[in-house]
């Protein structure tokens, strides 16, 4: 993954890592602002969002269309502007994984992280429509 | 905690930056009008703190083995293309607007 050109969905999945900026932090984290997106092959589909200020700190990520090719987060147009979302921009829509167990995980579909490709800008946005979204949907776990 | 009572239209002003207007008074139902810069988020709080408390549950090392997906869902392929945000914005007959006005219409 070549931080210096926008990111495509296709390039989260070769072992890379790259920096990205979320100005307002996590809910909850607010006071990290810098974060490195950290990929490896062999934990595919999965990602870390690594926090730069806190080694010891990170989130298990993923696309979440991968587990639910139907999500549909509305992103409100003050979240979409506040990124610098342009007409016609694709963001880049993670979200939160939180691992139960060795066979339980969810993800969070109430809070996706949308990602400004361009900027490397992120941020946690709450969707529109997150009152419908669930906060932890069962991910598909194999149980080898 | 500070208390104030507010008429329909009137609105308190916090840090002189951000201005909390009554809309409407419905029954029990207050909508409010938030105008905020775009660096203060302005939540729901019941979503806000079920986010916030996923957020820590979720909160890790790098370390231990990744959970693997079943072989049939990690087969798909990312699938963005239903979730264009613009798509669903309405017309731009709001040009004029500064996008950090009206932060949020808090119901």
């Amino acid at each position: 993954m070549n931080c210096m050109e926008p990111i495509e969905p296709r390039d989260l999945g070769v072992g890379a890592e790259c920096l990205i900026q979320m100005p307002l932090g996590l809910l909850g984290f607010e006071r990290f602002k810098s974060f490195a997106l950290v990929t490896n092959p062999e934990e595919e589909p999965f990602l870390w969002l690594q926090v730069v200020e806190e080694p010891k700190l990170a989130f298990l990520v993923m696309s979440p269309f991968v587990a639910v090719p139907n999500y549909q987060p509305e992103i409100s147009e003050e979240d979409a502007g506040s990124l610098g979302l342009q007409n016609q921009e694709e963001p880049l829509i993670f979200n939160i994984v939180t691992v139960r167990g060795a066979q339980q995980a969810t993800i969070n579909l109430k809070g996706p992280i949308v990602l400004n490709r361009r900027t490397l800008v992120a941020k946690q946005v709450i969707p529109l429509n997150a009152p419908n979204l669930p906060v932890a949907h069962p991910l598909p776990i194999q149980s080898n | 905690m500070l208390i104030l009572s507010r008429k329909l239209n009137e609105s308190i002003v916090i840090d002189g930056r951000i201005t909390v207007t009554v809309m409407r008074v419905d029954g029990d139902v207050v909508k409010l009008g938030i105008a905020a810069p775009a660096d203060v988020p302005v939540h729901r709080q019941e979503v806000y703190d079920e986010i916030r408390r996923s957020n820590h549950e979720a909160a890790t090392q790098r370390t231990g083995p990744v959970p693997r997906l079943s072989p049939n869902r990690a087969a798909q392929a990312a699938q963005p293309t239903k979730n264009r945000w613009q798509d669903r914005q309405p017309q731009p007959d709001r040009a004029g607007h500064s996008p950090n006005h009206i932060k949020a219409n808090i119901a």
